[in-house]
């Protein structure tokens, strides 16, 4: 008994050890590479805002030549583009009016109140008024402004000391000139400071990972699991049983790095169920999931807590889109992020640079991502109210801010129409090519998942009835009977 | 008519600056950040002291200590707002809560003779240590069902007042601020500290990964776990901070009422969990300002407005029929609170003027 | 011993109120999905139209809490038909607030309507039926004497009676049938073709009534006041979840256990001195706090509550 207890104690005192070195190791990981990120970012940052410095320079200087211009020279031009806007305006009201009379009378012939013809004439009238009103709008305004800019112009004229329009050109070009170069120099400096100090950060944080990582090289033992040439998931054996209910029993079956593997199989075969004892929703009753992350480490997954299985690698989606409606787009895939974020409780209370830095890494790649799934127009909107296919594409981005090892896909075509289903399947290969990943998916359309699988699984009643290319398992005797039913 | 002359030539011809360089889109940057408004939410209620302590008539005892009241039932609101708005678990515990800092700062300050900072202290260890508790019952039991089993943990806060202490009373002579000994004046600085500097932190914490992560747990458990947040740590810290909070404004609701009988005091019964509740819902759970104004309009308004009218002040029974039919139509009508109807009357100004707009221009067809 | 029984039965009166109560808030519980806060103010509302009826017009008991239940039944009518059928959108927090603010129109309306009406004499219903001088039965057993007040068995028989016809309206009527429909999934009971509507008026306005039988049954003992439903109300709420308020049964169970249990650990103390020994920890003072402790630790254990059933989610 008593070696018994002195084990447990050994045994956890390694558990306790390698459970802060480890989140030790991450911390520092997560802020090396915060700002190893935070760089291209922060350095595009300083550039856009002393571009726009210059640019609202140059604004107000062109403000300011135009100003100048109005005392200077043409003072017909000037009057006529201060005036005619507002004359058009009073036009376009006029018309509006007009316009509404019109469909009043229109309204009132086929209703029989009045005859056409006096309909016409009505309308005839009600447009030389509209001229007549016109007429004197413009007349009344041209004396009444010509009178106070007149005054205005005499006034500009008597101040002493205004530069002609030539001269202060010249001056004030010289001035934007002087202010651009400052600018720039001040830009490029603060972006040298922000680099210093950046690189000396990231290479903080990189000794002290290094150096976590060495303490923990020594405490993990790696699960000494061989997969088989390149599998990222291996399921062996596994059972899920909901008290008499075997809702899978007994399967098995990999999946190889960067392909697109499919599971099929009729109403209650257990599809979803075996995605929900991947990603730890469900504790399997029996079997191993093991799974390769990105460093090419093997673990087991059966020991992860359902929210850390996105740490290993594996993000997933949800049948009944499962979005975050409260919050816009873009908040949707910052909430994806969440582990990403290093900052700690407090530095969140009182926002402190490094909550900003994050902020705005993390925004660039959601940016990045809502680019690469045509999400952008959507970016500020309220999850709520948005059709359903962009909720879906919502979901699916959001697994891309994880760089992923595995993505699982449940039922992504289910409701969507022939159209969008053919953009889908065109979408989960670009997927997979462009990050990198293996797609594990669940579908009911069969022209989709024979069109994108590289290989399939088919299964019914929580067995295994066979796996193979799209081929092979349309050829398969046990999955048309399955699907269609045996003839007697 | 000069000067408009050459503006509407300026437009015609160079018509929008960029954005951000015109000194109202700053003012209106710095009006924007939260934690700006609450400082200068500060600001005016310091302005409010000065002006009483330079003549009371000028702003009577009675509004400071209605602003006073109402802060520290605000300061417990914004704490509930950050349970029920954003982590979407309600709670009916917040009366006991209170009473937990009520009668922490009594004993640490009254009879173990301590400073204000270590009650402080003493009161937060203790609410963080109930909060974790409360928090890893809501792990096992939701809805409607922890509301009413706070609501019965708020009952045994409330018997175990009774039990210790027929009254919670403090001299304030006795106590010590940070080396200086207090009237009951400078309570109210107190409170105008402790709430703003609440409400910044809350403000800012919403805004960060861990209130959007709370917003996630709400809306979707399964999509927040997928998602790698982990609902015991989310839970938790809500009812961490909703805990903490309260006990803080049970400790300063001790330093301006500093005479409480337990046993009858309408403080440490469902009645307060349930004003809060209300506070919160009329203001609208996810907003800071809109609780603030729903806390008034419990809280406060009484004191600073009806009174003054001479048929409220005869009759106050009709205010409180007032304030009942008032919180049925808010919820009949504005689900969404105050928060919504600002929102709303926003979204209205926004469509009239576009409205006018058009008509003035026009649109060509 | 004898102690123990005497705490036992002394407790009828407040098992009777409680279990009344109870029954109410899981009946609206069940088919509005809300928790009424207002159960007991209006319980009080008719409570003050019942001891106006008794003391100011010298109506006979029977009429007297028969036209309060009818006031009760009216309330609970105006609350469904004229607030909750407009705002079925409003969520289940949104509904409790409806209830709350329901709380504070009647807090003020009563003073308005009855004056400044605390404490009213109101004497226990034996004595307003006339049925004899002496208020106890006493006997003696094992040493010691057992009392049980007429009142007390009085209220708890009319109280088993009520409950007896509403439970078997519940399991055999058709009104029953749609309560259960409507309490599973109130949206599918109504595509059935039942009238839901009807059905939670009808609950609305059988827990009114059963409010202002309780509140006439407890005014005896306490004062009343607006507020003097509150506790029993509270202890409602918390035997309705130990019970669980997937059965109906579940609550009235917790709703007797109450009590009991309090009573009990409040006469520890006396049962030690009488047994010879003596105590320094006073129970009757912290009954209650044990009482819902041991509460709270039984719901941890099971969260559905005693007799309820666990309903699992789907991801």
């Amino acid at each position: 008994m008593a070696t018994r207890i002195k084990q447990f104690a050994r045994d956890k005192g390694k558990g306790i050890k390698f459970y802060f070195v480890s989140a030790l190791h991450r911390h520092n990981g997560g802020r090396a590479r915060l700002y190893r990120d935070f760089a291209a970012t922060r350095s595009l940052e300083i550039e856009n805002k002393y571009a726009a410095k210059i640019d609202a320079f140059d604004y107000n200087l062109k403000r300011e030549q135009l100003g100048a211009a109005l005392y200077d020279f043409d003072e017909e031009t000037a009057f006529n583009t201060a005036v005619e806007p507002v004359i058009a305006r009073k036009k376009t009201a006029l018309r509006l009016k007009y316009r509404a009379r019109r469909e009043t009378l229109k309204r009132a012939v086929t209703k029989g109140k009045i005859t056409e013809t006096a309909a016409a004439e009505a309308l005839a009238a009600a447009e030389a008024e509209n001229e007549r009103l016109l007429g004197a709008f413009r007349e009344r305004l041209t004396d009444r402004r010509r009178a106070a800019f007149t005054a205005e112009y005499n006034a500009a004229r008597s101040s002493a000391g205004r530069l002609s329009a030539d001269d202060f050109d010249a001056a004030k070009t010289a001035q934007v000139l002087a202010y651009a170069a400052r600018q720039k120099a001040r830009c490029a400096q603060k972006k040298e400071v922000f680099v210093r100090r950046n690189s000396a950060r990231t290479a903080r944080y990189e000794r002290r990972e290094a150096r976590y990582l060495n303490i923990l090289r020594n405490t993990e033992t790696a699960v000494s699991v061989g997969l088989d040439d390149g599998a990222v998931l291996s399921v062996r054996d596994l059972c899920m049983y909901f008290g008499g209910i075997k809702a899978v029993d007994g399967l098995n079956f990999d999946v190889r790095k960067g392909e697109i593997f499919g599971l099929i199989g009729p109403n209650g075969a257990g599809k979803t169920t075996v995605f929900n004892c991947i990603t730890q929703f469900y504790k399997p009753t029996r079997g191993e999931i093991y799974f390769t992350t990105k460093e090419g480490k093997v673990i087991l997954l059966n020991k992860e807590k359902v929210h850390d299985v996105i740490l290993r690698g594996i993000v997933r989606t949800f049948q009944n889109v499962e979005v975050i409606k409260e919050v816009s787009v873009l908040e949707n895939l910052l909430i994806s992020a969440h582990r990403q974020y290093t900052s700690n409780l407090f530095e969140q209370m009182l926002h402190l640079p490094v909550l900003a830095a994050e902020e705005a890494v993390i925004k660039a790649r959601a940016l990045k991502v809502l680019e690469f799934m045509g999400l952008l127009p959507y970016m500020d909107w309220y999850a709520f109210g948005l059709p359903y296919g962009v909720l879906k594409k919502i979901e699916i981005a959001r697994t891309l801010m994880n760089n992923p090892q595995l993505i699982i896909l449940d039922e992504p075509a289910a409701g969507l129409n022939d159209t969008e289903t053919a953009e889908l399947s065109k979408l989960i290969r670009r997927i997979a090519k462009e990050y990198d990943c293996t797609i594990l998916l669940v579908e009911h359309d069969m022209g989709l998942v024979m069109e994108v699988c590289d290989r399939i699984l088919a299964i019914a009643f929580g067995r295994m009835l066979a796996i193979g290319t799209a081929g092979e398992i349309q050829a398969d005797k046990s999955v048309q009977a399955a699907y269609l039913g045996v003839d007697e | 008519m000069a000067g408009l002359l050459k503006n509407d030539y300026l437009k015609a011809v160079a018509p929008r600056p960029p954005a951000g360089f015109t000194a109202l889109s700053r003012l209106k940057k710095f009006f924007a950040q939260p934690a700006n408004q609450f400082l200068i939410l500060g600001a005016l209620m310091l302005v409010l002291f000065l002006l009483n302590k330079i003549n009371s008539n000028l702003v009577p005892s009675s509004i400071i200590n209605a602003v006073a009241t109402t802060f520290i039932y605000a300061t417990v609101a914004i704490g509930f707002c950050l349970l029920l708005g954003y982590s979407g678990l309600a709670s009916l515990g917040t009366a006991g809560f209170i009473g937990i800092g009520c009668y922490t700062g009594f004993y640490m300050m009254e009879q173990a003779g301590a400073t204000y900072l270590v009650a402080l202290l003493t009161a937060l260890a203790i609410s963080l240590a109930l909060g974790i508790v409360v928090g890893f019952i809501s792990l096992r039991i939701e809805g409607i069902y922890l509301a009413i089993l706070t609501l019965g943990l708020s009952e045994i806060l409330r018997n175990l007042l009774m039990a210790l202490s027929s009254t919670i009373k403090i001299s304030l002579a006795n106590i010590k601020l940070f080396g200086v000994k207090v009237d009951d004046k400078q309570v109210f600085l107190l409170i105008v500290f402790m709430f703003v500097v609440l409400l910044i932190l809350t403000g800012n914490l919403i805004k960060s990964p861990a209130g959007r992560a709370m917003l996630a747990m709400k809306n979707s458990t399964s999509a927040a776990q997928a998602m790698g947040i982990s609902l015991m740590k989310y839970r938790l810290l809500a009812f961490v901070i909703s805990t903490v909070y309260a006990a803080v404004g049970g400790l300063m609701y001790v330093m301006l009422i500093p005479n409480i009988t337990t046993s009858t005091s309408q403080l440490f019964t469902l009645a307060t969990s349930l004003n809060i509740l209300a506070a919160v819902i009329i203001g609208g759970s996810k907003s800071l300002w809109g609780t603030l104004a729903g806390t008034f309009i419990i809280y406060g308004l009484n004191a600073t407005v009806l009174n003054r009218i001479a048929f409220f002040s005869k009759n106050p029974a009709i205010i409180v029929i007032v304030t009942g039919l008032l919180l049925i139509l808010v919820v009949m009508f504005y689900p969404g609170g105050l928060a919504q109807m600002v929102k709303g009357a926003r979204a209205f100004i926004k469509r009239k003027a576009a409205a006018i707009r058009r008509r003035r221009y026009g649109d060509e067809d | 011993m004898s102690i123990f029984l005497n705490a036992i039965l002394g407790q009828f009166l407040v098992i009777a109120v409680t279990v009344l109560a109870t029954f109410a808030v899981t009946l609206i519980f069940k088919t509005s999905t809300t928790t009424n806060f207002a159960q007991g103010s209006i319980a009080a509302l008719g409570c003050y139209v019942v001891a106006d009826l008794l003391n100011k017009y010298k109506v006979p008991v029977y009429y007297g809490v028969l036209v309060g239940m009818v006031v009760g039944i009216g309330v609970g009518l105006v609350v469904d038909l004229v607030i909750f059928r407009k705002g079925r959108n409003v969520n289940a927090i949104g509904k409790q607030i409806i209830t709350m603010g329901l709380v504070s129109v009647i807090f003020g309306g009563i003073p308005v309507i009855f004056g400044s009406p605390e404490n009213i004499p109101f004497a226990p219903f034996y004595n307003y039926m006339e049925l004899g001088a002496e208020p106890n039965f006493s006997f003696a057993l094992g040493g010691g004497d057992i009392v049980i007040s007429k009142n007390g068995l009085l209220n708890l028989g009319i109280t088993a009676l009520v409950i007896t016809v509403i439970f078997l309206l519940l399991r055999y009527s058709k009104w029953g049938l749609g309560v259960r429909a409507t309490a599973s999934n109130e949206f599918t009971a109504e595509l059935m073709g039942i009238n839901t509507h009807m059905i939670t008026a009808v609950s609305w306005s059988i827990a009114g009534a059963l409010g202002v039988l309780a509140a006439a049954m407890y005014a005896s003992s306490s004062a009343i006041s607006p507020s003097f439903m509150t506790t029993i109300q509270v202890n409602a709420f918390l035997a309705a979840i130990l019970g669980g308020f997937s059965t109906f049964y579940g609550p009235i169970i917790g709703a007797v256990l109450i009590p009991l249990a309090a009573s009990l650990i409040g006469s520890l103390n006396s049962v030690l001195v009488s047994s010879g020994g003596s105590s320094s920890f006073d129970f009757a003072r912290w009954s209650m706090i044990i009482v819902y402790a041991l509460m709270l630790v039984a719901i941890l254990i099971k969260p559905q509550g005693l007799f309820g059933k666990r309903i699992a989610k789907k991801v």
